[in-house]
């Protein structure tokens, strides 16, 4: 059977890709937050409110924890580019039998299936920590469909970067400053009341990951409302508009940094 | 562009410029027949890699007209990069082992599982990796993972193999390891399109050679057609029994000049050097006109012009 080209790509990607440090970066660092964080601010943090109703601080963390996996996910698509300019794979791959949208749903593709099975290992980390969550119909479309957009937001933004950066420090710099101020600007760790610092209630608000959190965490507890369909379709949007633009720019890139 | 039937590449009048104004290739013309070795010399900057870069549907002419296979890379881009193999310039190689890169690669080619164990293990074998398999690419010296890169590349089938510098980083036997297992595939029908800086390689493999220099093909031809007419003179080394006299030495001078059997002579002790271009036609003449002036000879050697006498001529030209 012949296996399209995007899939042999996205196979390579995951053969490629899944190294140690990877994993840790992905599955280690948001289970530690789970695990560590969630309990030990569970003991000071009596419960959020969340739409009508009110939950554990570890019920709170949870769906955020797995939302943040489209977060590292995008960062490790957008990071493949950027290895492969790098290490002058890109250019290989495009004197092969692949077209280049071939090459960048091998990207989408494979951040797509980390994001899916790394928010599954958290989900079920959730689940054992602070209990049961909904799933349904609505809470697991809802779910997923905030994760595999979220993946294909986050990656078209990495992915943007991997284009426009010059040199390996600056795709650092750019992608550890961008992936703290969105980790921690949302609604991941803690809620957003009106009570917070104007500016960062802004940044806050205006962060795609704060959508992402806030559409899971909505379905899982199962009490999506009018914002939850508001963020749905704001980040809808938004993937459109970076994937274009992603798209774009992907077209220009050349050889290798 | 009607593409000759027999010709693997087609290049008619190609033209590279990058910003407007550098051009890096300049309206050059050659073709390249089915199974043949064709060569491209040239310094760094000559536009050998970036002909190879359009021959290989990675960039994009300013102008002119490419035939790969009797396919228009503009028009079937995909059809032609699923015929060919491509070894780059700059180091390419995924972030695994030397083994799994080989293996990945055949899995992106569709080589068939048994076929691809088989190759990978032939190529192990003849490029000296088989110790290595196990190490991470990354790890490997510059040869190391230029000998990985062009392994990789003889997994898969193809019908042109463009090799842009191969053998950079690598011992004599290994290049000459590599070189004569292209020149074997080459011997069963595959086209090759070749660069690199060694010269003596060119001249080992390559069936022709076209000589580049500030993007344009300045000299074509097969190896011993450039010797001849860009090979400059030709030294006939001579090792004298005795010394003889400067006297002696300008009557010898004198009489090879006159009777136009050399461009030039030198002598130093016993050692005389006598340089011309038809000094193989002359060299009967020569040596009976020492013995006529008395001079003993011990031994001789003709050295023809190399690839290097050529190049240097055809680029400084």
């Amino acid at each position: 059977m012949r296996l399209p080209a995007f899939l042999r790509l996205t196979y390579r990607n995951i053969r490629v890709n899944m190294d140690l440090g990877t994993m840790i970066f992905m599955l280690g660092l948001p289970a530690l937050y789970l695990l560590v964080m969630g309990t030990m601010l569970q003991n000071i943090i009596p419960g959020v409110d969340v739409s009508s109703a009110r939950i554990s601080y570890t019920h709170f963390l949870g769906p955020g924890i797995v939302a943040m996996q489209t977060l590292t996910a995008g960062n490790i698509g957008g990071g493949m580019l950027w290895s492969d300019r790098r290490w002058g794979m890109f250019e290989q791959l495009l004197v092969g039998p692949f077209k280049r949208t071939d090459y960048l749903l091998g990207i989408i593709m494979v951040a797509i299936i980390f994001a899916v099975a790394g928010s599954m290992i958290m989900l079920g980390l959730s689940v054992l920590i602070s209990g049961g969550f909904v799933f349904n119909m609505l809470s697991v479309s809802l779910t997923m469909l905030s994760l595999i957009l979220g993946t294909m937001l986050f990656s078209s933004l990495f992915l943007i970067i991997s284009t426009v950066a010059k040199t390996m420090q600056t795709y650092n710099t750019i992608t550890i400053a961008l992936f703290f101020v969105l980790d921690f600007a949302s609604s991941a760790f803690y809620p957003i009341p009106t009570t917070t610092d104007e500016v960062i209630r802004i940044i806050s608000l205006s962060n795609p990951l704060t959508y992402i959190v806030d559409v899971t965490r909505t379905a899982l507890i199962g009490v999506p409302d009018t914002t939850t369909y508001v963020y749905a379709l704001a980040m809808l949007l938004l993937t459109v508009f970076l994937f274009v633009l992603a798209r774009l720019l992907y077209r220009t890139v050349r050889s290798g940094v | 562009m009607i593409a000759h039937q027999e010709n693997a590449i087609e290049v008619h009048n190609l033209t590279k410029t990058y910003d407007g104004r550098h051009k890096a290739v300049d309206n050059i013309s050659f073709h390249v027949s089915k199974g043949e070795i064709y060569g491209l010399l040239g310094k760094n900057g000559a536009g050998k890699s970036t002909t190879i870069k359009m021959l290989t549907t990675l960039i994009r002419p300013t102008s002119g007209e490419i035939s790969i296979l009797g396919l228009d890379p503009s028009k079937h881009s995909l059809q032609i990069r699923r015929r060919i193999g491509v070894v780059q310039q700059s180091e390419s190689f995924d972030f695994a082992t030397v083994e799994n890169n080989l293996k990945i690669y055949a899995m992106l080619w569709e080589v068939p599982r048994e076929t691809a164990e088989a190759r990978i293990e032939e190529v192990l074998e003849l490029f000296e990796l088989a110790d290595l398999r196990k190490v991470r690419a990354f790890e490997l010296s510059g040869g190391q993972k230029k000998k990985l890169q062009v392994a990789r590349e003889l997994i898969h089938d193809m019908d042109i193999l463009f090799l842009d510098e191969p053998t950079v980083g690598m011992d004599p036997i290994m290049r000459r390891r590599i070189l004569d297992s292209i020149r074997k595939r080459a011997d069963s029908g595959l086209t090759v399109l070749f660069t690199t800086h060694f010269l003596d390689e060119a001249d080992y493999l390559c069936d022709r050679i076209g000589i580049m220099s500030d993007g344009k093909i300045r000299a074509e031809g097969t190896s011993y057609d450039l010797k001849e007419k860009y090979g400059g003179m030709r030294t006939l080394d001579i090792v004298l029994r005795d010394p003889i006299t400067e006297d002696l030495y300008s009557k010898l001078k004198e009489a090879i000049l006159a009777g136009s059997l050399a461009e030039e002579s030198r002598m130093e002790r016993k050692q005389l050097k006598i340089l011309g271009k038809n000094i193989t036609r002359n060299l009967d003449q020569i040596l009976s006109l020492l013995r006529s002036m008395g001079i003993a000879i011990d031994g001789i050697n003709l050295r023809d012009a190399t690839l290097d006498d050529v190049f240097i001529e055809v680029v400084n030209a």
